[in-house]
């Protein structure tokens, strides 16, 4: 459901060019370079102020930045609350 | 030209202190005057040449403009450790008096990030009053409480690259430094002394609640022209709307598409942010 949304979201906060095609079985965490550790901190920044969330660091870990639809499932989990 | 050419700097006397401040006269008949509040630590380092282009376009176009360094900030006296929200709404006051003074009319306020939540809190304390100020957003800050989270969040960020390396695991996690500004200790995050009494205020902050009465004009920076305002914002603005639709008056959402300038490494413009405003103004001028 917010899959196109966290897509365009990487896109912009990770400065993704067109040719990257992302999809709900995209890896990520170790998978995408520009995926540092500023980089999570900024993407957790983004994911906050879109969807005006607030992300405890003991809620996140290596499995919510596994792929595109790991991350698109804690947004939602996030907004259901 | 240089902007000197344009801007007359000066130093308002205030509480425990002095201002810096940059005038910027109207050019022609005067349409309007506001007093601009800059962001926060490194964004306002980074902005300061869109606050400089706004605050000339604005005089252009016959909006007088008071930009005022809040008391710890760029060029005026105190240091930012020593720096309380609600001595920062003073000087907001003390600025827009100032430029009421001068122009002879009532100054609005424009906020960039968390200058706009400073201008929404303090816009809150005058709700229904006389004295309200018209609002200009540029993308404002809207939870404090998650605000202060990413500031804190920035310096388990440079642990992580291994510029404080050996602090050990989760002293400095956001939670840690939470409860360390709870107890009553000043915390610092890339250079910025952040008091205690400064973060307990920024948490309460609910941009939600602060539903202003006055007409605002509200712009959020989007990545390409057919982007909807993000959903945090477009709950806000409903929520707003929700409590004053009996005054009549509309909350205007804009979108606007180009960098996010506030947030990038390197001094980036937004033009068609500045050009937005300035319609936004012209517009409702006429209306």
């Amino acid at each position: 459901m917010y899959l196109e949304q966290i897509i365009t979201l990487l896109k912009d906060v990770l400065s993704l060019g067109d040719e990257v095609v992302l999809n709900a079985d995209t890896p990520l965490l170790g998978a995408l370079p520009e995926l540092d550790s500023m980089a999570v901190v900024n993407l957790i920044g983004a994911l906050e102020d879109q969807f005006g969330i607030a992300i405890d660091d003991d809620e996140i870990g290596a499995a919510t930045f596994e792929s595109v639809g790991s991350l698109a499932a804690f947004v939602e989990k996030k907004l259901a609350q | 030209m240089s902007l000197a050419a344009h801007a007359q700097p000066f130093f308002l006397e205030a509480g425990g202190g002095e201002r810096f401040c940059l005038y910027h006269a109207p050019a022609g008949d005067c349409r309007g005057a506001f007093v601009y509040v800059h962001p926060f630590g490194d964004e306002m380092n980074r902005t300061r040449r869109m606050a400089a282009l706004g605050a000339r376009a604005l005089a252009r176009a016959g909006y007088g403009v008071l930009q005022i360094d809040l008391a710890g900030c760029g060029d005026s006296s105190g240091e930012f450790g020593e720096a309380r929200w609600q001595g920062w709404k003073d000087d907001l006051t003390l600025a827009r008096a100032w430029l009421a003074g001068r122009l002879g009319r009532p100054a609005g306020v424009w906020g960039l990030r968390l200058g706009a939540l400073l201008a929404l809190d303090h816009a809150a304390d005058l709700a229904d009053t006389a004295d309200e100020p018209r609002l200009l957003l540029w993308q404002p800050v809207l939870a404090g409480a998650t605000y202060l989270t990413q500031l804190l969040r920035l310096r388990m960020a440079g642990d992580l690259v291994g510029t404080n390396a050996g602090n050990g695991g989760g002293a400095d996690s956001p939670q840690a430094l939470r409860a360390l500004l709870q107890a009553g200790s000043a915390v610092e995050i890339g250079g910025y002394l952040l008091a205690p009494e400064l973060a307990a205020a920024l948490d309460r902050l609910d941009a939600a609640r602060l539903a202003p009465a006055a007409a605002v004009d509200w712009f959020e920076v989007v990545a390409a022209p057919d982007r909807p305002a993000p959903p945090a914002a477009q709950r806000v603005a409903a929520a707003w709307q929700d409590k004053r639709k009996d005054a009549g008056k509309d909350v205007c959402l804009h979108t606007v598409a180009g960098p996010s300038f506030w947030a990038s490494q390197e001094i980036t413009e937004c033009p068609a942010l500045v050009e937005a405003t300035v319609a936004a103004l012209v517009e409702s001028a006429h209306a």
